[in-house]
């Protein structure tokens, strides 16, 4: 199912959640929502699904608007963040649940019910569960719960509330790969919410970054991480260090030092350049090179990662180094990034 | 005995435990059982005859009655009170919260005046109503009304924090999976609330049987007509027929005794399947 939203705007009182977005899901897509806390993306998966309603601009679903229409009759499966098990009910009431409320005409019969029952408990992994009740399950379980519930009623389209988050970081990794999957075989369009970037770029097919109720940037993970769109995006996705420095005849100034970064973008005088922490080598001479006052120095994936400040920047500055590398702690190391990406410089 | 920082010596304790059973027993015990002796001083008999006697008959029957038709009503206002306030955000909520909260805060002779002063023969509404031959005061349905006010806070006040608490989550995935929003409360929200809700109602019967300022008020005291328990118990006390007053007395504290044992086993119940949907 494809999903086209326009002109999204929401306000809650007086703050404002989400600012005109405009966002084109593809049919069969794994999209992820990507943004720190507040940045809307919880909002507009609920706009999506029908439990809010924006106050400008329509939701379409394969080209019909959606706008006004309530969840129950957007045939959607929605899985919540506390997955919202019904506590009364056997896990196999609560998978029912979406048919058994089905009006009498629409309603399969008992035996039908059952039968595909035994299906999505097989599907989930959770085969003689049934009986059981939510509270005497683990939380990957619940999860998987709320999942067959939710695939009860054949949704085309899937929406996820930071789907992993209440979980432990090794069940959190399985679970991913099986929804993954899930999505393949089922053909599902799927939509899910998450401030894990490690998440969002292992498991999406394309990522929106949001912040502050606005869409950063739209692409695919890897263009996301090797491309951020904005000075936001490459700070949030990914570890990363900035540098305030001056553009002029195509070369790139800190302070009196030529950086050797190819500008990458048509910027003159003020901007800030950004650079991941393994874009950098290490250098002999201190003239040519930046001075970082080594804090602490420890081996992370194979790198000796050092982090340490440079005179005058209040933000920490983080880089990598071939594992051989002398470092001494409060001494300085002279480095040069070697790539990295020019934003413009932030307004005072 | 396992000695912690917070233990008292033991004379100190001992002094704080007979303090505690002292003064439950002389406020509390003595006179329950002061009043089943009164009642049952001149033997089972007289008792039995308290009781059945028609006028106390009519007694119990009109306060069933009342407290028949006032629970009910307050079962719906406080689950539509409750559910207004927990699951949408409206102006002025704040002030409606207050608002079930004021025949806590106002005194019961004071919630019968105002419904005298309403329907009364020199109120607002009097005239039109003698018009048209309506009696609400001095009669069932000013009862009624009284009952109805000062009993409206018990479910109401008994459902918000958990319905608070609990969110609106499970709702939202009832409709989501295409339940319409009665299906959702019947077979979502009722069943989370259900021990609450009973407990509500248990406290909210207890006070509607057992009113006496604002019923009397409006009552009359109309003898085999509009007479409540506690009203009768008062009459009967007045007249120096303390055998009587304390016999349909005992009821009421029966009455009040099965209520407390309901509500221990609902606070057990409650507290239990509190725990057992925990996270």
């Amino acid at each position: 199912m494809s999903i086209r939203l326009e002109n999204i705007s929401k306000r809650f009182g007086t703050f404002p959640a989400l600012h005109g977005l405009d966002l084109d899901i593809r049919p069969r897509e794994f999209l992820a929502l990507l943004g720190p806390s507040g940045s809307g993306k919880t909002t507009l998966l609920r706009i999506i699904a029908g439990l809010e309603f924006p106050d400008t601009g329509s939701v379409y679903f394969n080209e019909e608007d959606m706008t006004d229409l309530p969840i129950a009759q957007r045939h959607i499966g929605f899985v919540f963040q506390q997955y919202a098990l019904f506590k009364h009910m056997t896990v196999a009431d609560n998978i029912a649940f979406g048919l058994t409320v089905r009006k009498r005409r629409n309603r399969p019969a008992k035996q039908a019910i059952a039968a595909r029952v035994k299906e999505l408990l097989e599907l989930v992994q959770l085969g003689d569960l049934g009986q059981r009740f939510p509270s005497q399950l683990s939380g990957g379980q619940r999860q998987r719960v709320a999942l067959a519930r939710a695939l009860a009623v054949e949704p085309k389209l899937l929406l996820l509330d930071e789907p992993f988050g209440a979980l432990d970081a090794k069940v959190r990794k399985d679970l991913r790969r099986w929804l993954r999957d899930l999505h393949e075989r089922m053909g599902l369009t799927s939509i899910f919410v998450t401030h894990d970037q490690e998440e969002a770029l292992e498991l999406a097919d394309r990522v929106v970054v949001m912040d502050h109720g606005l869409i950063e940037q739209v692409a695919p993970p890897r263009e996301i991480y090797e491309r951020p769109g904005s000075a936001f995006v490459f700070d949030f996705v990914g570890e990363s260090n900035c540098l305030p420095v001056i553009v002029r005849d195509g070369k790139i100034r800190f302070r009196d030092i030529v950086l050797n970064v190819p500008p990458s973008a048509i910027i003159e005088d003020n901007a800030q350049l950004f650079f991941r922490p393994h874009d950098v080598i290490q250098i002999e001479n201190a003239d040519a090179a930046l001075a970082l006052k080594v804090a602490q120095s420890h081996l992370r994936n194979g790198y000796l990662r050092v982090e340490g400040h440079v005179d005058g920047l209040k933000r920490p500055i983080i880089i990598d180094l071939p594992p051989g590398a002398t470092v001494r702690p409060r001494e300085s190391v002279f480095f040069q990034p070697v790539r990295g990406q020019l934003f413009p410089a932030v307004e005072k | 005995m396992q000695r912690v920082a917070t233990t008292e010596s033991s004379l100190a304790r001992w002094l704080i435990i007979a303090t505690g059973l002292g003064f439950l027993g002389l406020f509390l015990i003595m006179p329950l059982l002061a009043v089943f002796t009164q009642a049952l001083v001149k033997g089972f008999a007289a008792y039995t005859d308290a009781i059945f006697e028609l006028d106390a008959l009519t007694a119990i029957k009109l306060t069933l009655l009342i407290a028949g038709i006032s629970v009910p009503l307050n079962i719906i206002f406080g689950l539509a009170a409750s559910w207004a306030i927990t699951k949408f955000s409206f102006p002025g909520k704040g002030l409606f919260v207050t608002l079930i909260d004021l025949p806590f805060s106002v005194s019961p002779v004071v919630s019968g005046l105002i419904y005298v002063l309403i329907f009364g023969a020199q109120g607002w509404l009097g005239p039109w109503l003698a018009e048209h031959g309506i009696r609400i005061i001095f009669a069932v349905p000013g009862m009624v009304l009284a009952t109805v006010f000062v009993t409206f806070p018990f479910v109401a006040r008994e459902l918000i924090p958990l319905m608070t608490e609990q969110g609106r989550e499970d709702e939202e995935a009832a409709l989501s999976l295409g339940a319409s929003g009665w299906q959702a409360f019947w077979s979502i929200t009722l069943p989370n609330i259900r021990w609450g809700l009973l407990y509500g109602v248990l406290l909210c019967n207890a006070r509607a049987m057992g009113e006496f300022g604002a019923v009397s008020v409006v009552s009359g005291h109309l003898r085999g007509e509009t007479n409540t328990m506690p009203l009768h118990v008062e009459i009967l006390y007045n007249e120096y027929n303390f055998v009587a007053a304390f016999a349909v007395a005992s009821l009421l504290a029966l009455l009040a005794l099965v209520t407390l044992a309901l509500k221990s086993v609902l606070e057990w119940r409650y507290d239990y399947s509190g725990r057992g949907s925990e996270h």
